[in-house]
């Protein structure tokens, strides 16, 4: 167990450090942002996903809340922007508690409700009438504090923080109670797991990653709509590239947001049209061949994947 | 009987599908230390009242005592806790995991007594899955998954199991190997409650059997007696 942990961790500093020295050597920050951000994006639906099961479709709720909460704070409460990341964070994790009950659901109910639920909250944030608090459609300024350095290293902290998070639930009795859920939640609860609980920690940390992630988010763009943050583009991507690298495992929501977001950037700008054929060839691949991954290539020869 | 030593105790247990009474009013109890058989035909309501008592489905009315205490709606790992476990007619292995992992889940949340890696190696041993304890669950047999489910249960360090149709499906050495099991973990002070079809089955377990038929306790008593009792006659072959 240590040693995995070790070895995990060294992943972690790993990609810690070529976050903090490529800005020197690479100038496009924004593209090296967006790629720390959907790493600990795909991370955080990874620790709900990955380990319980259930398939968060409105992911982005998470995220979106976690950018107001933050702006809200900033704009209102005129506070400094880290604490108001951390408001950001709590915003989302307050809205994953409201939803708690949708655990109840399984399956594609759950999925298709969560997803609802993210759009209702996108539409109420959205609503012209509540323009006093949230500024309605017209989106959110945050000119004021506007810090592209700051946030850029904020994002990374919050990547690294979403990485420890999944290393230790990889790693630890809790994380092999969450599988056992995953697995069959009637045998989890007769070994003593109590389950509500377990998901419920589960889907506040997979939440609260994602506020922190939009959060970050709002602070490093600064001026941004609703539906920006509301996207259900950032809940299927995030799921694809979690899918992609494969769920339960540190690397695989890494790896994928590595190789499809990198490549989404090389081929996506310059040449849409291919990449879009190319994108769809390369999931019908995956889904026939490789259900769980590219890493499960690794886990079938008995490698351990961190 | 004393109250005192009563490890389980049910009195009038009613369970509702709907319109349908799959439990109506059955009563039920358990000595401490004892293995009581539970027969009956498919759908005299067996299964149903191992699910009510271990928590996995919630009662429509009645009592549940387990040591003395109430576990009435109670959840199922609090029910654990209190040490009541289970196994399933149909085995509910955590496939993806490992035989190890399955029963390291429920060492380490079963129960707090006992250091985890021996509660698994020695409900490993227990149930003779050392051998396979690297392999997938998925990948054992019926009836090795079986066995780790009781494995599982062990491993949570119960008072009481509730077995359920163990035997369904097994051939004769099976038969046999998993009959004496049971008799050690009895020995050991486990008590038991048996759910079987198979009469030969709970003959070499107890001389204490309860038949039950639509939802209700018909008979106690021993299997001998059963065979001559006209009702439990009439229940199993029809008028």
């Amino acid at each position: 167990m240590l040693k995995k942990r070790i070895g995990s961790f060294g992943i972690i500093l790993i990609i810690a450090l070529i976050f903090i020295f490529l800005p020197f050597v690479y100038n496009n920050q924004s593209f090296l942002f967006n790629m720390m951000l959907y790493i600990a994006l795909a991370e955080g639906l990874n620790i709900i996903y990955g380990f319980t099961g259930y398939l968060p479709f409105g992911y982005v709720g998470f995220f979106g809340a976690g950018a107001y909460s933050a702006s809200l704070a900033i704009l209102f409460l005129h506070f400094p922007p880290l604490l108001s990341i951390f408001i950001g964070g709590m915003g989302a994790l307050l809205v994953g508690v409201v939803l708690m009950p949708l655990l109840k659901l399984s399956g594609a109910y759950f999925a298709i409700a969560n997803l609802a639920a993210s759009q209702a909250l996108y539409y109420i944030v959205a609503n012209p009438n509540l323009e006093s608090i949230t500024h309605g459609p017209y989106g959110i300024s945050l000119a004021s504090v506007y810090n592209p350095h700051a946030s850029y290293y904020t994002m990374l902290a919050v990547l690294v923080l979403s990485m420890i998070i999944v290393l230790f639930i990889r790693t630890s009795n809790f994380g092999l109670s969450l599988l056992a859920i995953k697995e069959d939640r009637i045998t989890a609860s007769l070994a003593g797991v109590n389950v509500a609980k377990a998901r419920a920690i589960a889907w506040g940390l997979s939440a609260f990653i994602a506020g922190l992630s939009g959060a970050s988010f709002a602070w490093y763009v600064s001026v941004f709509y609703p539906g920006t943050v509301f996207s259900l583009n950032i809940s299927v991507i995030v799921i694809v590239f979690a899918l992609f690298g494969g769920i339960g495992t540190i690397a695989g929501p890494l790896v994928g947001s590595l190789i499809l977001y990198s490549f989404y950037n090389f081929i996506g700008i310059s040449t849409p049209q291919y990449f879009q054929l190319l994108y769809g060839i390369l999931i019908i691949v995956l889904v026939l061949f490789l259900p769980d991954g590219i890493t499960s290539i690794l886990q079938k020869r008995k490698i351990y994947v961190p | 009987m004393s109250l005192n030593n009563l490890m389980l105790n049910v009195e009038g247990l009613i369970k509702e599908f709907g319109n349908f009474r799959a439990l109506d009013g059955a009563d039920i109890s358990v000595k401490e230390g004892k293995i009581l058989g539970l027969a009956g035909p498919n759908g005299s309501g067996k299964t149903t009242f191992i699910n009510v008592v271990s928590g996995v489905y919630k009662p429509n009315g009645g009592k549940i005592f387990f040591n003395g205490k109430s576990i009435y709606k109670l959840e199922p790992h609090k029910i654990v806790h209190l040490g009541l476990n289970r196994t399933f007619q149909v085995p509910k292995p955590l496939s993806g995991l490992t035989v190890e992992q399955n029963v390291k889940v429920a060492a380490v949340y079963g129960s707090k007594e006992g250091n985890t890696k021996d509660k698994i190696n020695s409900a490993l041993s227990s149930v003779e899955l050392d051998n396979v304890k690297h392999k997938e669950a998925s990948s054992l047999t019926s009836a090795q998954q079986k066995l780790l489910g009781l494995a599982r249960a062990l491993a949570t360090n119960p008072k009481m199991l509730l077995i359920d149709e163990i035997a369904a499906g097994l051939n004769q050495h099976e038969l046999k190997r998993i009959a004496d099991m049971l008799i050690k973990l009895n020995k050991f002070g486990i008590t038991m409650i048996v759910v079987e079809h198979l009469m030969s089955f709970l003959d070499i377990l107890t001389d204490d059997v309860v038949v039950m038929n639509a939802g209700v306790n018909l008979f106690r008593g021993s299997i001998k007696e059963a065979s001559m009792n006209e009702k439990v006659v009439e229940v199993f072959l029809g008028r």
